[in-house]
């Protein structure tokens, strides 16, 4: 009995800790969210909140802009992170191993770097007085700093998407890179006796085996881009802001009465995400997608 | 001209450390394969026949030398564009494919049409004996069924030369045998040209038209199995071919006489004077028994019997003459009237001695 129990009772204070934290904090938000706030008299519980929350043009903008850059960044950092995981397995496959470690290790940095520092980093590359637009003044390429495009705090989001491609390629390669690794040599020796070039090789064999991990790899950074709080906060504009930031402003510059509002957006964040998770488990499931490569 | 051509190839291995000493090389190789025949490199491990495998295959380029099949050069012709196929150790099939879609690669590379290409692929997996089994991952089948497969992969894709690596050597002895049998049987039927690498002689033998010997980078000896069993160029291809009673000694003034001095007797070869190994196959060495005689101008030993074995249906006897150890090849009639310690003499046909210089 007491060996039995005894992993569960050595894990309880762990998980005590993560369902007190995690889920309490999320049955309070729920709960408020739905109206009950006993501190401002509120015992009742209804979807009010919600039906105002879905009836508010701002909710409706915040959404589309949150799905547009998480989307679009998630996409590029997938495409990006993809592609330099492919090349440089095919750099360490041409036996140059050295450098392959020496590009990997490189290509990690921005790894190393907390998400508001790579805020920070935008601004100061991107902004219309930022280096960038600097250096192509000085190049002659641009008149004035003012002809460089609005990248940071600007209305699309640009400069989030760019904080987070930059930030999550480095991600995506790390979770495709161990994947491809486990792609034998003697693989590419077979395919290109039967008449596979490179570009065939990686199109019949090194892609299908990537894909189950790089789907997985592109939903954990749309997920965590899309409910991330710091980087649109930083880059991005007061109208309209991404969900996260909508959810801030409406809980800290509203009164007590807006609070369940800004709860139920991130409810309805959490519940998306679940939504979302469920609909890449359903469709991996269905494309067999880890088939024949365990 | 038809066939595989092979003319001086050689490849030098460079150490890690230095790039100045050599770790290992292929001397330069002549070789010609014909069209249709089936021909076995075989040596011991290490021995270089993998590495000439992979330079005829495309995927090692050699330092010198050029590789040709029928009028046309294929020293610079990348693997993907030469038309051969390659069955390896390992059957290394695609874990993400389907049998079938495995099987048809090679047809896809070559662009046929899906519908095409899976019926042959479908065929050929009927001619190893996986009917039904396309739509399988190859994580579903044994070791053995997987190297069936790699076979059909690498038949249905119609080679000019189809390469293979010891590809039976993960199997389990009875595994290999059966493909043995069954590729020798497919290439017969479909007359296709096989370059197969083993250091295995009982499978060299039993499946090849011609072998060729390798040791430390160099071809030592091309011919039949016969051929190379009863003339081998060399003390290492017949100690490599497993052949026993190797005897090195002198020739002089037409006797052979051994290093030990335990063997001398005059021989009808002519040789110059010199150091000469001398073959003795066990079949050819005859024991003399109480109602037979030793044919005029045969040599004759003398000896005790040090062991008799059985094995396989045969039986041998190791004599003891002088200092050498001889094995002996018997009949049943013959073991059964010897004993452990028994003296007996024994004769060979000068037709019989083998002489090779080094």
């Amino acid at each position: 009995m007491w060996r039995k129990s005894k992993p569960y009772l050595l894990l309880l204070p762990s998980t005590g800790v993560i369902v007190l934290l995690f889920f309490g904090g999320l049955f309070d938000g729920l709960l408020k969210s739905l109206g009950y706030f006993p501190a401002i008299g509120e015992n009742q519980m209804s979807f009010i909140a919600y039906r105002d929350l879905l009836g508010s043009e701002s909710f409706w903008e915040s959404l589309r802009l949150t799905i547009r850059v998480a989307a679009i960044s998630s996409l590029l950092a997938g495409i990006l992170g993809g592609a330099l995981a492919i090349a440089l397995f095919m750099l360490s496959l041409s036996s140059k191993t050295k450098h392959s470690r020496l590009w990997q290790r490189l290509f990690q940095l921005p790894l190393t770097i907390p998400h508001l520092v790579a805020g920070y980093v935008i601004v100061l590359l991107f902004m219309q007085s930022g280096l960038l637009s600097k250096l192509l003044a000085a190049a002659g390429i641009i008149k004035e700093i003012n002809e460089f495009p609005v990248l940071v705090n600007d209305a699309f989001g640009w400069g989030i998407i760019l904080a987070y491609t930059w930030k999550e390629v480095p991600f995506i390669m790390l979770m495709l890179y161990p994947v491809l690794a486990r792609i034998q040599k003697s693989w590419r020796d077979v395919s290109r006796v039967y008449g596979a070039g490179t570009f065939r090789f990686i199109r019949e064999i090194a892609l299908p085996i990537m894909m189950p991990s790089w789907i997985i790899a592109v939903f954990i950074v749309f997920v965590f881009t899309f409910s991330a709080f710091e980087i649109p906060f930083l880059l991005g504009v007061t109208y309209p802001s991404m969900l996260p930031v909508y959810s801030f402003q409406l809980y800290t510059s509203g009164t007590l009465a807006e609070r369940p509002e800004a709860l139920a957006v991130n409810i309805i964040l959490a519940v998306m995400t679940i939504a979302l998770g469920l609909v890449v488990y359903y469709f991996s499931k269905r494309w067999k997608i880890t088939k024949g490569w365990q | 001209m038809t066939g595989l051509h092979i003319e001086q190839v050689e490849k030098k291995y460079k150490t890690a450390e230095t790039d100045l000493k050599d770790s290992f090389a292929l001397e330069p190789i002549d070789l010609a394969i014909r069209e249709g025949e089936f021909f076995s490199l075989l040596g011991p491990s290490g021995c270089g026949k993998t590495t000439l495998l992979k330079l005829i295959a495309g995927l090692l380029e050699g330092d010198a030398g050029k590789i040709r099949f029928g009028d046309k050069d294929l020293t610079h012709v990348p693997p993907e564009a030469r038309r051969f196929s390659m069955v390896f150790q390992q059957s290394l099939l695609f874990p993400h494919m389907t049998i079938g879609e495995n099987t048809a690669f090679g047809l896809k590379m070559q662009k046929v049409g899906k519908k095409e290409r899976l019926s042959e692929a479908k065929r050929m997996l009927r001619m190893v004996g996986l009917e039904g089994y396309e739509n399988r991952f190859p994580e579903e089948l044994s070791g053995g069924q997987q190297q069936r497969a790699a076979l059909a992969r690498a038949l249905v894709a119609k080679p000019r030369l189809l390469l293979m690596d010891e590809p039976f050597s993960a199997l389990d002895p009875g595994l290999r045998e059966d493909m043995r049998e069954l590729l020798s049987g497919i290439q017969r039927e479909l007359g296709v040209t096989v370059l197969f690498v083993t250091h295995d002689r009982e499978e060299a033998f039993e499946l090849s038209d011609r072998i060729g010997i390798m040791s430390d980078g160099r071809l030592l000896q091309v011919g039949t199995a016969m051929e190379l069993y009863e003339q081998p160029a060399s003390s290492k291809v017949a100690s490599f071919l497993g052949l026993k009673n190797i005897i090195s000694g002198n020739i002089r003034a037409g006797y052979f006489k051994s290093e030990d001095n335990g063997m001398e007797f005059q021989t009808i070869h002519k040789m110059a004077d010199g150091r000469q190994f001398l073959i003795l196959r066990p079949e050819t060495l005859r024991p003399i028994v109480s109602n037979s005689q030793a044919p005029i101008g045969s040599v004759r030993f003398k000896g005790a019997v040090s062991k008799l074995k059985f094995k396989h249906g045969a039986y041998t006897a190791q004599i003891q003459a002088g200092n050498l150890q001889l094995e002996c090849a018997l009949s049943r009639d013959e073991a059964e009237k010897l004993e452990p310690a028994q003296a007996m003499e024994l004769y060979v046909n000068q037709s019989d001695l083998q002489f090779v210089e080094h």
